[in-house]
């Protein structure tokens, strides 16, 4: 056994923990978690089956943790997990599981199945066998501080595009703000109108907030590969960072598993309650909305849809806020099929997005997508994570399908009245 | 008529023809085109600054610029090339030039925005601070154009 094999298999054994063993001890073999995940509806293909995919974590746990898998395993019935079979279901774990969650809502014991691929993708981490995009994000983490190689110059060249070409100003490191806002890499690099939106809101609801030097991105690769030391160290960043500054509110971005990490797993990966709240930018924008800080103007008359991301509507059970924003900036509001908690995700999710071999199989799962969206034929598709809008938009352009992405955050701000402030003025 | 502020600037584009909107940015595009030099986006430029572009000819070069624009997103979790990103806006500035019209919609403005930001990435991709003379350029150009 290699060295990092071994270690894999250690981490294996101490992740199977008692959810995970009575989540396999459970398990009917109903097959309904197939049904629930679009890399098998799409494909057809059973190894694409959710709990199928645990099941070297599975015949480790019968190994080690019960009477008739020690014998089996002693008389040679029941195989040891080797690096050929790990490597082999590389492509099971990371590049056909999103962790979107679809799987775990439809189990009829319970099994929550995302618990235990997160679980599973520990062991494989481990022992090398997580995909080369993903560890390289990973590694520009720990090196850098962010896994697409964002620095804080580049942070600050954005605002300061922000401020001079919107007119309005981007608090950095402002101790007492009200909120903190965080941004995904994705939205620094890709979709920098994000932060003149949230320039514009904050301005326009009166409330004060900063971004911090130390704790500007909420991506977090080590939840994608399965790292919880990593998730720690990068949900502690922002904890210092918001304890520092002492804010009352962190905002987490349009990014889904920057909200599921900082929100629902970030308390437990630091090992205490924070002294902040945490919030979805979508929450807040429906808390402002509620408190009539949010003034719009104006309606979209085309056609439009909302895709749900799965870690914000399904993890995180934020579903009637981008419902109520939307209807309050569009006329002609239309939900797809399953949309809201039991959305089908953009496929590319969990870090799959960066695996590049996965492309191919992505772009077969994206067809769920397509049916939904050639159910209602949308004008515009509205969503609320950066990465699901490129996925989104990759695949929209592979099917030729000329539906234009946009932002909810940035919709909503441009139906707010120019009050201020552009440059000179 | 001299422009020295952005709210001039983008009254005075908003006060323009679509027709003269793509004409004058593809203007601004220009300046920033060797960011990308992508073929696509040279023939929806090249495209948009003629007065007499037909809405078949939009339509095609609009696609074939998007298409150039989604193949150049930085993808979640790779790293980051600022260079290739700054193509990116590139790209995204032309779209912006061919796009459909749309009422009260201000291409022109959403193009000079993103041929600013492709400036600005290229700053960062060549460590030279955050020195940006676009805006100022782009005022220019289109004093240019209102006084011809």
């Amino acid at each position: 056994m290699s060295a990092s094999l071994e270690k894999g298999v250690r981490v294996l054994k101490e992740v199977i923990d008692a959810p995970i063993a009575s989540y396999f001890n459970s398990c009917v073999h109903c097959g309904l978690c197939a049904e629930a995940c679009l890399f098998y509806t799409e494909t057809g293909d059973p190894k694409y089956t959710p709990i199928h995919k645990l099941e070297p974590l599975r015949r480790l746990y019968e190994q080690e943790y019960t009477l008739v898998g020690r014998l089996a395993k002693l008389v040679g019935l029941s195989k040891p997990v080797t690096d050929d079979e790990l490597e082999e279901w590389k492509e099971l774990v990371y590049n056909s599981c999103t962790l979107c969650g679809r799987c775990s809502v439809v189990c009829p014991v319970g099994n929550d199945i995302v618990y235990m691929v997160r679980k599973f993708r520990e062991g494989m981490s481990a022992s090398g066998h997580a995909p080369e995009g993903i560890i390289g994000a990973v590694n520009r983490t720990v090196t850098i501080g962010s896994p697409m190689g964002v620095k804080l110059p580049a942070v600050k060249a954005q605002m300061k595009h922000v401020e001079e070409d919107y007119g309005l100003p981007i608090p950095l490191d402002a101790e007492g703000a009200e909120y903190m806002v965080m941004l995904s890499s994705m939205e620094i690099i890709n979709f920098p109108e994000y932060l003149a939106a949230i320039a514009k809101i904050m301005h326009q609801a009166g409330k004060t907030w900063t971004l911090c030097s130390t704790a500007f991105e909420a991506t977090n690769a080590g939840m994608q590969i399965g790292n919880s030391d990593l998730a720690r160290v990068l949900v502690t960043r922002i904890v210092d960072g918001a304890e520092k500054l002492k804010v009352k509110t962190v905002i987490s971005p349009e990014c889904g598993h920057a909200y599921t990490a900082l929100r629902w797993e970030g308390a437990n990966l630091i090992g205490r309650p924070f002294t902040f709240k945490v919030q979805h930018i979508i929450e807040v924008l429906g808390e402002f909305q509620e408190q009539g800080l949010l003034k719009t103007e104006g309606f979209e008359t085309d056609r439009l849809t909302f895709h749900d991301p799965c870690q914000l509507a399904r993890r995180g059970g934020v579903i009637k806020q981008q419902r109520n924003l939307m209807n309050m900036v569009a006329k002609n509001f239309v939900e797809m099929p399953d949309a809201g908690f039991m959305n089908w995700c953009c496929g590319g999710g969990g870090g799959a997005s960066a695996i590049e071999e996965g492309e191919e199989l992505r772009l077969e799962a994206f067809k769920k997508k397509k049916s939904q969206l050639d159910t209602v034929k949308p004008d515009r598709l509205v969503t609320a994570c950066a990465n699901c809008r490129i996925v989104l938009e990759e695949g929209l352009e592979h099917y030729q399908m000329d539906i234009p992405v946009v932002g909810l955050t940035e919709m909503i701000a441009e139906h707010i009245p120019d009050q201020t402030t552009e440059k000179g003025a | 008529m001299a422009i020295s502020n952005d709210k001039e600037f983008k009254t005075a584009l908003a006060g323009l023809s679509t027709s003269q909107q793509r004409q004058v940015a593809a203007s601004f595009v220009q300046r920033v085109f060797a960011l990308s030099g992508d073929i696509r986006i040279k023939a929806a430029l090249d495209a948009a600054a003629r007065a007499d572009v037909s809405d078949a000819e939009l339509t095609v070069l609009s696609g074939a610029a998007n298409t150039a624009r989604v193949e150049s997103f930085t993808q979640c979790g790779k790293e980051t090339d600022w260079s290739a990103q700054a193509g990116h806006f590139v790209a995204k500035a032309a779209v912006a030039c061919v796009k459909a019209a749309e009422a009260g919609s201000n291409l022109a403005w959403d193009a000079a925005m993103h041929a600013r930001m492709a400036r600005t990435c290229q700053t960062v991709a060549d460590g030279a601070g955050t020195e940006n003379v676009e805006a100022g350029e782009q005022y220019r150009l289109l004093e240019a154009f209102l006084n011809s």
